[in-house]
């Protein structure tokens, strides 16, 4: 390494020095505390090394299928998300003042609701008779009421509203720095509302759809009391099944082999989604 | 050692606020309770009357058993608590591991006045029973006209889709109804595949909760009708206004003891076993009950003939409760939960 | 720049965002409802309108301190996650060296892992080393889960802005200070005011670490909140709720009377 290089490096590793230090001692030293008893004995004496709770985390269908759920539902809130996000984004970036700050603020409040009430809210609603069964019955789609709560649906539902707000905010980011003259330069040369919005908006949006993304997912994957309220235990996501072992069976080593499944399997599907997106979006 | 502080010492430089502990001169008790309208009353029947009397601070922290025994893990070297509080059995757990700490009979002065089951783990670091729950049918009198009279009651069509259980991994008062079921359907501490069975062939048209609030929410909107759960908080749930109604099923309820524990390792032992003498004396036993309908597990606690009538009260009737051996539960709880999660799952 | 857009288009958008709108605030307008109330139990449809729970949260001395923890504890931690955060997220869209998507990722750690794993570890090492949980405890905890918002917003932001400002603030002889505090820290106001919202609302809702690295005498709203719905669930925690949507309100109208509305939102 060159005295060039390193001047190149100095000033990102300044910046990022604070940060990676405090994650170092405040999160994986702590963390760790409790992951590297995923490969001890409990109870033994003396303790001793093991691998027995790995084994059992993979070759137990059980898990796989919590595995399996959890997935699905982070990849299905996402992609709600996704296609519901970008268009509010692009519309509220475009909105007048009032329009503006109404639609923002009504995103938000979500988020300012603690989240066990707003799971009573969505009680209300999915429940047997509530507002969804209610409306399809009006609609002589169904006969009997019927209740979304305890359904994957109803957990995807609820966690898509929560979640929304972490794509938008996010995506507006990226919109907001967007020239607006851009578009209207494409209009004028003859591109069709779609065509500018897909070769124009969409490609700029990316660094923020990407971020607001992987939010969404991350937070999918380890979110908890939703699922859990809204899901019941009988739908047991990997964060449930964390907990159960934590708190239920008191198994902190099998609990703690789950969460270091659960972290490198996520990190190994974000890892090359982020250096796609830096290429796809690759304006620098 | 000295170095590793010294990160921790940086990091609250850099919090920008000094948020300093008031140092006083008091000696303080740190204790947990459970929250809400239990914590109010186990201010006014335990903890303020102790601070008066000795003149010292109790602090309390709210936490449930299961976070409280979680919470005793991490803190295995340097505990925060001095005294805790737990119910459905977790000390079990606890004392298992050595979190608690043993105590003589003669160190407490109301040992003598206590019911034989609830100082008989002393020895063991299973502090006393202060008072206990009893778990039966909680059933909602304007859908239900008359009262179920067995635990098998739960599979009668007439409930159907109105049957609300509690989930058994994560509840300790679900596992104990739980076991209660599979001891009704044949089973035993050593085979609980009847209670599984039996709870499978329900599952399609029964809905399974893990939070005391989702039972109140089911009874309040109208869904459930009938629950397996505990009888003070059928109390909560009728004092609410909620038409709920408390039954012991022909084959008994179930007792769930409340315990108050020391703790392993506290630098407070004189204090806290006189905060546990204080903890177990004959007034604060029928406190509970008056308030909240615990039964009392002390010989000497008086109730009310309403309150006597709305709890298990009597060492006669308390002996017949059905008990399921705490310590067998604390070390088959790990693979029963993962059966009953399994026999559950969709 | 609507007039623009084509007719169609337009009402296309309308369906869409009431329809939106709706998913956002039914399940809210189910917990205001409910908040009013005159029953001593969380139900819908409310049997009687009734302020009684308001009254109750208003004139509770537990809450109204347990507010109060909680607001400080998020300021705080929006202080350090925006300290910690911005410069990292900066480093990471402004620079390219080797494993750049790697650590990024890395810094999504604590948001993938239950936080509950990180909680008690927390506690473990605070136990350890400290003199147990206290509100520094939380502190920490709640930076460490809140200093990925920063850095994804923030680096969504700076993605987009065009690098050759900070490039020609160099050529030109700016100082590094000039530079960061002239050019770049302007251009991630969006992204920090964003990851700051994001930051302030986790830390205002946490209830895991909030439950093992409490202090005693340290109580915050959402441990407050889960202690009395345990216990008595009244519809006093959806009058929680339902103040704090109204503050959010009247916050962001105080906000845009203040500083203009576009300059809020």
């Amino acid at each position: 390494m060159s005295a060039g290089a390193w001047r190149a490096n100095r000033e990102p590793a300044i910046l990022l020095g604070p940060g990676v230090l405090f994650l170092l001692l405040a999160f994986f030293f702590p963390a760790f505390q409790l992951l590297a008893q995923s490969f001890l004995t409990f109870g033994t004496e003396p303790v001793q090394f093991t691998f027995e709770h790995y084994a059992k985390a993979f070759v137990d269908e059980f898990y796989a299928g919590v595995a399996l759920r959890t997935f699905r539902i982070a990849f299905t809130i996402t992609a709600i998300c996704l296609i519901v996000g970008f268009p509010l984004a692009v519309i509220i970036a475009r909105a007048g003042p009032i329009l503006r700050a109404s639609l923002i603020v009504i995103i938000i409040l979500p988020l300012m609701t603690s989240v066990v009430i707003r799971t009573f809210g969505w009680l209300v609603i999915l429940g047997p008779g509530g507002v969804i069964s209610w409306t399809l019955e009006q609609l002589g789609l169904i006969d009997n009421s019927i209740s979304l709560m305890h359904t994957e649906a109803g957990i995807i539902i609820a966690m898509a509203q929560v979640l929304l707000p972490f794509l938008v905010l996010t995506t507006l980011g990226s919109l907001s720095q967007i020239p607006p003259s851009l578009e209207e330069a494409s209009r004028v040369m003859g591109a069709g509302f779609f065509q500018s919005m897909f070769h124009i908006t969409l490609p700029l949006s990316v660094p923020g759809l990407a971020s607001g993304s992987l939010l969404v997912f991350a937070l999918s994957i380890s979110s908890f009391i939703t699922p859990s309220l809204v899901g019941g235990v009988r739908l047991q996501v990997m964060a449930g099944s964390i907990y159960q072992q934590m708190t239920g069976s008191f198994d902190w080593g099998f609990g703690s082999a789950l969460s270091v499944i659960l972290l490198i399997v996520t990190l190994l599907l974000i890892v090359p989604y982020m250096i796609l997106v830096s290429r796809a979006g690759g304006r620098q | 050692m000295k170095q590793r502080r010294n990160w921790l010492a940086t990091f609250g430089a850099v919090s920008l606020f000094a948020f300093a502990q008031h140092a006083s001169a008091q000696e303080t008790l740190t204790i947990n309770s459970f929250g809400g309208a239990y914590e109010k009353i186990h201010r006014e029947l335990v903890i303020t009357p102790f601070e008066k009397m000795h003149n010292v601070k109790v602090e309390v922290v709210t936490a449930y058993s299961a976070d409280t025994l979680a919470q005793l893990r991490a803190q295995k070297d340097n505990p925060q608590f001095d005294v805790v509080h737990f119910s459905g059995g977790l000390e079990h757990a606890a004392a298992a591991e050595g979190l608690l700490a043993p105590i003589e009979p003669a160190e407490l002065e109301n040992h003598s006045q206590m019911y034989d089951f609830a100082v008989a783990g002393l020895d063991k670091g299973i502090g006393p029973t202060y008072s206990t729950a009893v778990i039966g049918l909680l059933y909602n009198t304007d859908q239900i006209s008359e009262a179920p009279t067995s635990w098998s009651d739960i599979a009668d069509p007439a409930y159907q889709n109105h049957v609300l259980l509690t989930d058994a991994a994560s509840n300790t008062y679900g596992m104990l109804g739980f076991l209660m079921i599979n001891k009704v359907a044949g089973g035993t501490m050593d085979d609980i595949q009847p209670g599984l069975d039996f709870v499978q062939k329900i599952l399609s048209t029964s809905t399974i909760v893990s939070k005391s609030p989702e039972i109140q929410q089911n009874f309040a909107q109208g869904s459930a009708w009938i629950a397996p759960y505990a009888q003070d908080y059928a109390f909560t749930l009728t004092k609410s206004g909620l038409p709920v109604k408390f039954v012991q099923p022909e084959e008994g309820g179930v007792l769930a003891p409340i315990t108050v524990n020391l703790v392993a390792g506290t630098d407070k032992r004189d204090l806290a076993l006189k905060f546990i003498d204080f903890s177990i004396r004959a007034e604060a036993s029928s406190g509970w009950a008056e308030a909240l309908r615990y039964t009392p597990t002390n010989r000497e606690a008086k109730l009310s003939e309403e309150v006597a009538a709305q709890v298990v009260y009597g060492e006669g009737d308390v002996a017949k409760l059905n008990t399921f051996d705490a310590n067998a539960i604390a070390k088959k709880r790990p693979g029963w939960n993962e059966a009953w999660s399994r026999a559950i799952a969709q | 720049m609507i007039a623009a857009t084509p007719r169609w288009v337009m009402a296309l958008a309308t369906t869409f965002l009431v329809a939106v709108a709706a998913f956002m605030l039914v399940p809210l307008f189910v917990v205001v409802a409910s908040s009013l109330s005159s029953s001593a139990f969380l139900v819908f449809p409310p049997p009687g309108l009734s302020f009684r729970w308001y009254g109750e949260i208003l004139g509770s001395e537990a809450y109204l301190r347990a507010g109060w923890t909680s607001l400080k504890l998020a300021m705080v931690t929006v202080v350090l996650a925006l300290a910690l955060g911005t410069p990292a997220a900066i480093a990471l869209s402004r620079f390219r060296f080797a494993g750049r998507a790697t650590i990024a990722s890395i810094f999504l750690s604590p948001l993938i892992l239950p936080s509950l794993i990180f909680a008690i570890g927390l506690l473990i090492i605070f136990s350890r080393y400290a003199t147990g949980p206290s509100f520094t405890g939380l502190v920490i905890g709640h930076t460490v889960i809140t200093m990925p918002y920063v850095i994804r917003t923030v680096s969504a932001n700076l993605a987009d802005i065009d690098p050759n400002l900070d490039e020609a603030a160099r050529v030109m002889g700016a100082r590094w200070w000039q530079r960061y505090w002239l050019v770049i820290l302007p251009q991630c106001k969006t992204g920090m005011a964003a990851g700051a919202f994001f930051a302030f609302n986790i830390s205002f809702d946490d209830a895991v670490i909030a439950l093992f690295m409490r202090a005693p005498s340290v109580e915050t709203l959402p441990m407050r909140i889960y202690s009395t719905l345990e216990f008595s669930p009244d519809p006093s925690v959806a009058a929680v709720s339902s103040v704090m949507i109204l503050m959010t309100m009247v916050l962001v109208v105080m906000l845009s009377r203040v500083f203009g509305l576009s300059k809020v939102v």
